[in-house]
């Protein structure tokens, strides 16, 4: 993390918050994007998908940093996959035991964590490089920050696809729903939406 | 000699770690596995049984019963004797499947101790597009099935969807989905209900009619 | 005859109707990434065509043939890493030995495919969906390689037009590709329901 924010002095506290908003995965960094689009129908798969993300990031990010002396750099890629493939495994398991619904729901996007680009791209540009507490602190953030947006994707498409949020009625009875949004149009069309927000509203900013 | 040195050297952490990991997985495997098995049966009980709510235990049926798809293959029906608390059969379940609008449907289904009307159905896998196809899975749709009689049933554009017969009224909107239902219900009922009757689990009952 | 039309379908199905891009997100990276140039969309798509044809099939042998009978299913995930990660290392070295210059313009991209989700999914889906011989599984996965060549050809040549239009300043780069690829999934809904 060579992100010195004067605002965020502390090395701990700039790994925990950079992936809040500064470098939030989904909405300025752009990795990772297949859950997003996949699981945001509503938000409690949207949630659960988040949470599993945090644990396997944070699992990875442990080990990877404890092995970051270790490894041969030209055998790094596949041990990162190994110890994310293992994680993943574990978290699976733990959501068809406790959460056999969830995990129906999300299918096969909870074995395809493995392949998010977010996880390995902590891995190589954190983990490897630096100690325990930051990787760890690093890996709450990010995780953090990615289920935030995943949230934030699945408020607004369940909203505007059933009129509930977390299944409780929002809008008044009369409301139609716009099934449109919980097809893969939505999903498409609601991130392009919030990222073109993002950039008009970060650039009055600048100016 | 030195080139399996060299081979440990490179390799000696992905060694350790993999069998590290392969440990951690066996034990949260020991620790949960019982737990996932639990839940698979639990879930296939509990929608089972909002169609026959009197039943305590399902029972698998030994008889070996074949039903023919629509594409020729052949394959092992899944059928369960449903008993009540004091083991007498109440009903009927088993399992149907077939290709809908998007994907596979998997239902499981039920029928009344004779065989001669159907308890409705839950789904258990489908795909269809949320709104259209998915109002399969509503009570508007699936009531049309409880007490059809256990013959060919037929689909309709329009008609009166409250009264009891062979004659299902398609969903607006998604008339393949209510077609591929209706279809897969045929196959699998007609066809059980044959081989049952031929193999004496339900035979007296013709008989007693 | 039947068995050919029905594996006809089911490649049908994996590159129009349930194409992976357009109906299950997975290699929604590259698609967006993909730069405006339909040569370089091509021939990343054979790359990830190949390796996903290469790497369905072996992962769906070692789970038939290994993995089930050994009742080692919970160590699937990792199995198939491994799996994916050698397929692709070995085509990245056949392609540098024969295919310099294409070696030259994939760079980063080729290793890069063993992060690939379509890749990945093809097996997980594989399992999904319960093929049960080796000829469909060789088929499906080759048609879900050429449907992600054929969604990313799509968006490199959409790509090139649209460095040309004029696009609101807040939409420049990914929104309006975001949204594109949404007006592409519409449009390519029109297949649902064609295969049965």
């Amino acid at each position: 993390m060579s992100a010195s924010n004067d605002s965020l002095s502390s090395p701990y506290s700039a790994a925990l918050f950079t992936g809040l908003w500064k470098e939030n995965p989904t909405f300025r960094l752009l990795i990772g994007l297949c859950p997003p689009l996949a699981v945001t129908t509503a938000v409690k798969p949207a949630l659960t998908m988040g949470l599993s993300v945090i644990f396997v990031l944070v699992c990875s990010n442990i080990v990877v940093s404890l092995m970051r002396n270790l490894i041969k750099p030209h055998v790094r890629i596949i041990m990162f996959t190994v110890t994310i493939a293992t994680f993943v495994t574990i978290c699976d398991m733990f959501l068809k035991a406790y959460t056999p619904k969830m995990s129906e729901m999300l299918g096969a996007y909870v074995p395809l964590i493995i392949v998010n680009c977010l996880i390995i791209f902590r891995a190589e540009a954190c983990a490897s490089k630096s100690g325990m507490v930051i990787s760890i602190l690093d890996g709450i953030g990010m995780g953090t920050g990615f289920t935030l947006a995943l949230c934030t994707l699945a408020g607004i498409r369940e909203l505007l696809a059933t009129g509930h949020v977390f299944d409780i009625q929002v809008m008044p009875k009369a409301f139609v729903p716009w099934l449109a949004f919980q097809m893969p149009v939505g999903a498409f069309v609601t991130l392009g939406l919030i990222l073109g927000l993002i950039t008009a509203l970060t650039r009055k900013k600048g100016a | 000699m030195l080139k399996l040195k060299l081979f440990v050297q490179e390799s000696w952490l992905l060694l350790a770690s993999s069998f590290f990991f392969g440990l951690l997985i066996a034990v949260t495997n020991a620790a949960l596995s019982g737990k996932i098995e639990q839940n698979k049966t639990a879930k296939l009980n509990e929608l089972t049984r909002t169609l026959l709510p009197d039943a305590a235990i399902f029972q698998p049926v030994q008889a070996e019963i074949e039903v023919t798809l629509p594409d020729g293959t052949k394959e092992a029906a899944r059928i369960f004797e449903a008993l009540s608390a004091d083991k007498q059969r109440i009903g009927w379940s088993f399992m149907a499947h077939g290709s809908g609008f998007s994907g596979d449907i998997e239902l499981v289904m039920a029928a009344d101790k004779d065989f001669q009307k159907l308890r409705g159905y839950n789904v258990l896998v489908s795909s269809e597009t949320p709104g259209f196809g998915d109002q399969m899975k509503n009570d508007y749709y699936r009531n049309q099935f409880v007490n059809a009689p256990t013959e060919p049933l037929t689909l309709s554009k329009t008609g009166n969807p409250a009264a009891v017969d062979s004659q299902i009224v398609a969903i607006t909107g998604a008339t393949v989905t209510s077609t591929a239902v209706v279809n897969l219900v045929n196959t699998f009922v007609v066809q059980i209900k044959d081989q049952m009757t031929k193999k004496g689990l339900i035979g007296n009952v013709s008989q007693q009619r | 005859m039947d068995t050919f039309v029905a594996l006809l379908m089911g490649f049908l199905s994996v590159v129009l109707v349930n194409n992976f891009v357009f109906t299950k997100f997975l290699g929604t990276c590259p698609y967006l990434g993909v730069s405006g140039h339909l040569d370089k969309a091509l021939g990343m798509g054979l790359a990830v065509t190949f390796v996903t044809a290469l790497s369905g099939t072996l992962t769906w042998m070692v789970d038939a043939w290994v993995l089930t009978p050994l009742h080692l299913e919970i160590t699937r995930y990792i199995c198939y890493i491994v799996i994916i990660a050698g397929a692709v290392q070995l085509v990245e070295m056949y392609v540098r030995r024969f295919f310099p210059a294409l070696y030259e313009a994939f760079g980063i991209f080729l290793p890069l495919i063993s992060t690939n989700c379509v890749v990945l999914g093809i097996c997980l889906f594989l399992d999904v969906w319960g093929t049960n011989n080796l000829l469909e599984a060789v088929v499906l996965s080759t048609g879900t390689g050429m449907g992600f060549t054929v969604a990313i050809c799509i968006m490199a040549g959409i790509r090139e037009e649209l460095m040309l239009s004029d696009v609101p300043e807040a939409l420049k780069g990914a929104p309006i590709t975001l949204i594109t690829a949404g007006i592409l999934t519409m449009a390519f809904m029109g297949f649902a329901g064609m295969i049965k």
